[in-house]
């Protein structure tokens, strides 16, 4: 379990920072590690040769000592016996102390001046039989190595020898410092190549990063340098073949949206052309036509008063008539001359009012548009809204609905609005799902936008926007155009 | 390459682990204030009033304490009472301690007695008794491989003296060098006092002299010890007999101190477990003696006088 938390504690860290700080905190945490791991080491094995040398030195300092001292002290040379210890303290630094004692144990000389730490005394002794004896005291200046040797045999005394470890504990401190040092540089050196090193590694991570963010938006012209011959040289190879691929893949898709988009103008402009040339047909001739025979059967009518046929030509008329209703009808729904002849604000208005006597559902309609639009915004507005309207119609199950039409300098705007049952704009689809994209295409086509808000019970607002800065950057003139 | 990574952490491991374990510690006996400075205790006296036997440094003082140390204890243990050994560098310096009393008994030298005698009062107690005889001599001794025969070959040479007042190492080869129309100084290259014995046949025997005169029985004590001096060395000249160098006391000691050291060392050759202690200091027994012994003695030190004050 704290496996485990340690672990995930760990993946945190490492998992939150940079690549460069990982491998500075490799770089910085090895030398670091070897660094503390060959102090300690070296700490202990300095201590255990200099322990191991101060114990010898304090034997073989005592052994001299005791040797050059019996016969001074058998010839009760006390002058002689306090040069001897001043020499012994002048000539080794780790001497503390010294001092001789007789055979009852008594001081006869010793290095503390103006008296004698009389513990001293009793914390180490030796037999006559000893080569020597060394205990190891504490005292207020550190450890001292305590050596007592017998003077021939302890007939004559004793010499006692305190070696302080102060110059161990000096030189360890030494050494400590030194190898700390050496961390320091070495760390600082490791950090430098390092902060080198990751440069040289995260240059092409980055540079690759940064190209594919590139071509995420769109842009598939960049290209990596290959900086190395390793892995990442091979990845940036590999990066730069895959632009290079998106790139034809792009301009393939953008070459045939084109087309399409050609075709779909050329479709609709052929769609409207048709309607227009058939409307005009219908009223121009068909309706005439029907006109001659209406009147021609009320002539018929007036004339033969007792013919039989008077009534037939009656029910002729009226069945003439209303075809040329229909007729009417039919000529103003393919194409409303109006729109061509008075502009959008008539032909809305009127869409307006014959949809709202048709559907019985109050329309409010506001134009505010001071002159005409382009021809072919007129129409795609005219027949965005006429879609929309039909829509309501058929679905919303409105008890009103709304046409706001108007320009914003050089945008024309369109709000069709209704206060029906509404639709989930994300998962509608079939009929309807098919009418709104004819109404996206058309407004795109125009590089327009259509934004349709519905929430359900709360009715249906659809916003068009059409840009009327018209150069349409489809039809360049590089781009091949399709002939219909 | 991963067999050397392994073998590198494992490695590591064991540094680790090594770095781990505690230092060498020595069990500590104790803890002392080595600033906390009090002052010594004076030597508790002894229970009984020790018997102060001064030797003279006819040997070194090491030697002395080695070759008495039997005969101490074997009078410890006859007198039922502590024995202090006290030795000086020079027999003046133990010819002052038996002037003013700070010493009871004392072996000194043949000249040492003679001075002491005729300036302080010195009292002969005993002598020692060796081969028979009463007497010693000087004997001049050089290097085996010296080829000097007599005094006058080792002219020019370097001479070991034993101690100032010593007859058988300063004042009989002081005459000797006299006998030739020579003062030491003129006729050695030089000279230096060894203040004892077995220091100056130490330094023959290491060449460190060309020559010195000791006390023959020393030399003889020096020879049983150490045969290996035999090949080493050579007597090119023996003095007359002097009187031997003898035990004498205080003029402070009280007179039955005296008397019943003089018993006790006078019964020694009678008693078994005296053997041993006698022995050791190479004496066969303790025998009365004579101040008249000595008179032979004091002809040669109005000829070449001895300092008189340590």
């Amino acid at each position: 379990m704290i496996v485990r938390k340690l672990v995930q504690w760990f993946w945190d860290i490492v998992g939150a920072v940079s690549v460069r700080t990982k491998i500075l905190g490799i770089v910085l945490g090895f030398i670091v590690l070897l660094g503390a791991g060959v102090t300690v080491q070296a700490r202990y094995a300095v201590t255990t040769t200099m322990t191991a040398q101060l114990e010898e030195q304090s034997v073989s300092i005592s052994r001299d000592l005791a040797a050059r001292s019996a016969d001074p002290i058998l010839l009760n040379d006390l002058l002689r016996l306090h040069d001897l210890l001043d020499e012994t303290l002048a000539n080794n630094s780790n001497v503390r102390y010294a001092f001789l004692l007789d055979s009852r144990g008594q001081v006869i000389v010793s290095t503390f001046e103006g008296g004698f730490p009389l513990d001293l005394l009793t914390l180490n002794s030796t037999q006559p039989s000893d080569h020597h004896h060394t205990t190891l005291i504490q005292t207020d200046e550190g450890l001292i190595w305590d050596t007592a040797v017998p003077i021939l045999d302890g007939k004559v005394g004793s010499a006692r020898i305190g070696l302080s470890d102060a110059s161990m504990r000096a030189a360890l401190s030494t050494l400590t410092a030194q190898l700390l040092l050496t961390i320091l540089l070495v760390s600082t050196t490791g950090v430098l190549v390092a902060i080198f090193l990751t440069w040289i590694l995260t240059r092409p991570i980055i540079s690759l990063a940064r190209a594919t963010q590139e071509v995420a938006k769109g842009d598939f012209s960049q290209r990596v340098k290959r900086w190395a011959n390793d892995e990442i040289g091979d990845l940036a190879d590999a990066f730069n073949k895959m632009s290079e691929e998106l790139a034809i893949t792009d301009e393939l898709r953008r070459e045939r949206e084109m087309l399409r988009r050609q075709l779909l103008e050329k479709v609709i402009t052929t769609q409207e052309d048709e309607r227009r040339r058939i409307a005009r047909e219908l009223h121009d001739s068909t309706s005439q036509n029907l006109t001659s025979l209406i009147v021609g059967l009320r002539i018929m009518e007036t004339y033969c008063q007792q013919c039989a046929a008077q009534s037939k030509a009656s029910d002729l008329r009226e069945v003439a008539s209303h075809t040329l209703d229909e007729v009417h009808d039919l000529s103003m729904r393919l194409r409303p001359r109006v729109l061509d002849d008075l502009g959008l604000a008539a032909a809305l208005e009127r869409l307006a009012s014959e949809w709202q006597g048709r559907y019985k559902i109050p329309v409010d309609v506001v134009i505010q548009l001071n002159e005409r639009l382009p021809g072919e915004v007129e129409t795609a507005i005219y027949r965005i809204v006429q879609e929309a309207l039909t829509n309501i119609a058929r679905h919303a199950s409105a008890h009103s609905a709304s046409v706001l039409v108007e320009r914003r300098g050089d945008l024309v705007r369109a709000i069709v609005e209704d206060d029906g049952i509404g639709f989930d704009v994300n998962t509608d689809h079939g009929e309807r799902h098919l009418g709104l994209l004819g109404m996206r295409e058309r407004a795109e086509l125009l590089n327009g936008t259509l934004t349709i808000e519905s929430t359900t019970e709360r009715g249906t607002s659809i916003f068009i926007e059409i840009p009327l800065d018209l150069s349409p950057p489809l039809l360049s003139p590089d781009l091949p155009t399709i002939r219909l | 390459m991963s067999r050397v990574l392994i073998a590198a952490y494992r490695l590591m491991i064991v540094a680790v682990l090594v770095s781990c374990s505690p230092a060498p510690q020595n069990q500590v006996a104790g803890t002392v204030d080595l600033n906390n400075l009090q002052p010594l205790p004076t030597a508790s006296g002894h229970n009984a009033v020790p018997l102060r036997v001064a030797i003279a440094a006819v040997i070194s003082p090491k030697g002395t304490l080695e070759s008495y140390s039997p005969f101490l204890f074997y009078l410890e243990t006859k007198l039922n009472r502590p024995v202090e050994l006290i030795q000086r560098r020079t027999y003046l310096e133990v010819n002052d301690l038996i002037e003013h009393g700070e010493v009871d008994i004392a072996f000194v030298c043949t000249s040492a007695y003679v001075q002491g005698h005729d300036t302080f009062g010195m009292e002969l107690l005993v002598a020692p008794q060796v081969d028979g005889k009463t007497t010693y001599n000087s004997v001049l001794i050089v290097p085996t491989k010296s080829d000097g025969q007599s005094m006058d070959d080792l002219r020019g040479k370097v001479f070991a003296f034993t101690d100032p007042i010593s007859l058988s190492g300063r004042v009989y080869p002081t005459s000797l060098v006299h006998q030739l129309g020579f003062t030491p100084e003129e006729f050695f290259a030089r000279t230096f006092f060894t203040y004892s014995h077995d220091e100056a046949i130490r330094a023959v025997a290491s060449g460190l002299a060309d020559g010195a005169a000791v006390d023959s029985l020393v030399y003889a004590f020096a020879l049983a010890r150490d045969p290996s001096l035999k090949a080493k060395l050579r007597v090119i000249h023996t003095s007359p007999d002097f009187g031997i160098p003898p035990v004498v006391v205080s003029p402070f000691t009280r007179p039955q101190v005296a008397a019943e050291l003089q018993a006790l060392l006078l019964g020694m050759a009678t008693d078994p477990d005296a053997a041993h202690a006698l022995a050791s200091v190479g004496i066969e027994r303790f025998v009365l003696i004579e101040d008249g012994a000595y008179d032979s003695v004091r002809i040669i030190l109005q000829e070449i006088p001895i300092p008189q004050t340590p």
